[in-house]
């Protein structure tokens, strides 16, 4: 038998999708919400695991000014609703500089594989998410940069590394692996968080489960989404896991 | 003898952490071949004293040059350091042993030697690998290329870190308490490897509490206490012979 007509006998029988809503069309909608909500994980992870660690190194500078600046920045993302930074960032554009928001949309591109078209929303989106995760990245950082001995800085010192060496080849790889656990509660909350995209309407899987579950009066792509989001992490904490395995032919 | 001969000169050094004053007008020069054994009580200075002069500190006052290479000049009211390339030509003179190894917990054993060589002097990689396999032999540490710290005993970890400083040919090698948190068990591979470096005229600084090794080892022998240089001279006349009381009183408290 077909999958398809399978799926969707499965569906009439047993969620009670029928007519308009066949378990296919709801997946298949929910699916394009899926590859916005991993686009928005994807994009977040690599702008904001670099701009973590400068944000770290500033706020460790000797710079005092720098240093503050950083600790303030930290601060208020920290400190602010991460829904509230969204919507500000979308709207800045138009109210402090009176920019037409339509003129901010970027035409087609490819992202990851994927030929989207690419509207201020979604640039907004990632830049708000890319800020805040980077706050809470750079303490994390922060914190495994300063677990690691000065002997290793010390030992690299008298061998002549420069200071720049020092950290990329001595210390971050140290510090990647102490921090891994924490970096990971991050990287599953931020799977969680992309659905506070939905504020800008942004058609990641949140914001579509929310207008079908309106329209077609069900409760179905509540249940699906939650099992999308868990099915997700569980990907999210495979993935972290290997990494730590890997990483595990030393300890200090 | 010629001033080409003396490969580590130290003069008038002073150091102060806040109110403390940790070296107080310390003079030392190591001359090409010498092994300088630094003993006396903890807080004494010695540490400083070896910080010092691998520039993890820097000097109040006094002036610091390795052979040719000035490091530090006193210009009467204190210290005047090189510039950063002074710095780091100054730290191709010399490398240092720590008392806890301090080797990249993340690197093999092949990679703690190697990366130094390559990554700051260039060094090609074929030529340093060589290079790093004769110096694991020498150390007795044969085999151990692909392991990482973690799993080698302390010996051996201080071993491939007095290795991974012979990698850079330094004209001087510092030892910080070099056996200080190895068991008595483990602590008689690493004086031998450095024994056997003495031997082969390895100019050499080191800071230790092993009495009778210092006394076998060592040319000169310096007693430090208080931040000043209470005593020095030969090995055997400090060791076997001190004429200073303090000097007296702290040898027999190590026996």
């Amino acid at each position: 038998m077909d999958i398809v007509v399978l799926l969707n006998e499965f569906g009439a029988t047993y969620l009670g999708l029928d007519g308009n809503l066949t378990l296919t069309l709801l997946l298949t909608r929910m699916g394009g919400g899926l590859i916005v909500t991993f686009q928005i994980f994807i994009i977040t992870l690599i702008g904001s695991l670099p701009l973590g660690v400068l944000i770290a190194l500033g706020r460790m500078s000797k710079v005092k000014p720098l240093a503050w600046l950083m600790r303030l920045y930290i601060s208020f993302m920290r400190g602010t609703p991460l829904m509230l930074q969204l919507m500000a960032i979308y709207y800045i554009p138009y109210y402090v500089f009176g920019i037409k928001l339509n003129l901010l949309n970027i035409g087609p591109m490819d992202i990851v594989g994927l030929h989207v078209e690419i509207g201020w929303v979604m640039t907004a989106c990632c830049i708000g998410f890319i800020l805040n995760y980077a706050a809470y990245f750079a303490e994390i950082y922060r914190g495994g940069i300063q677990s690691i001995a000065r002997g290793q800085y010390e030992a690299a010192e008298v061998l002549g590394y420069s200071n720049a060496q020092t950290f990329m080849k001595i210390v971050l790889p140290q510090v990647i692996k102490r921090i891994l656990p924490a970096m990971g509660n991050e990287v599953i909350t931020l799977v969680k968080d992309t659905s506070l995209a939905f504020v800008l309407a942004l058609a990641e899987m949140f914001t579509v489960v929310k207008q079908i579950v309106a329209s077609e009066v069900t409760m179905i792509p509540f249940i699906l989404a939650a099992l999308f989001y868990w099915l997700f992490t569980i990907f999210a904490e495979f993935v972290l896991g290997r990494i730590e395995k890997k990483l595990s032919y030393y300890h200090d | 003898m010629s001033d080409s001969n003396i490969l580590l000169d130290l003069q008038h050094a002073r150091k102060s952490f806040g109110d403390n004053e940790v070296l107080k007008d310390i003079s030392v020069t190591v001359e090409r071949g010498e092994v300088l054994a630094i003993i006396g009580p903890s807080g004494g200075g010695k540490s400083t004293l070896l910080r010092c002069c691998t520039l993890l500190e820097k000097l109040d006052g006094g002036s610091l040059s390795f052979g040719d290479c000035v490091v530090a000049t006193d210009n009467g009211s204190g210290s005047v350091y090189g510039g950063s390339s002074v710095l780091r030509e100054a730290r191709t003179h010399f490398g240092l042993v720590f008392q806890n190894f301090n080797l990249f917990p993340h690197y093999t054993v092949l990679k703690n030697l190697v990366d130094a060589p390559v990554t700051v002097q260039k060094v090609p990689k074929d030529k340093a690998i060589a290079k790093a396999y004769q110096l694991l032999e020498k150390m007795g540490l044969e085999g151990k290329q692909d392991m990482v710290p973690c799993e080698l005993s302390g010996g051996q970890q201080q071993r491939v870190a007095i290795a991974r400083a012979l990698m850079l040919d330094p004209a001087v090698l510092f030892f910080d308490e070099p056996t200080s948190a190895l068991d008595p068990e483990l602590t008689k591979g690493v004086l031998k490897v450095i024994r056997n470096l003495a031997e082969e005229h390895m100019t050499m600084v080191i800071v230790t509490h092993e009495m009778k090794f210092a006394r076998d080892v060592a040319d000169h022998v310096i007693f430090m206490d208080g931040g000043v240089i209470v005593e020095q001279g030969l090995a055997v006349d400090v060791i076997d012979n001190p004429q200073h009381e303090r000097t007296r009183a702290f040898l027999l408290s190590e026996e």
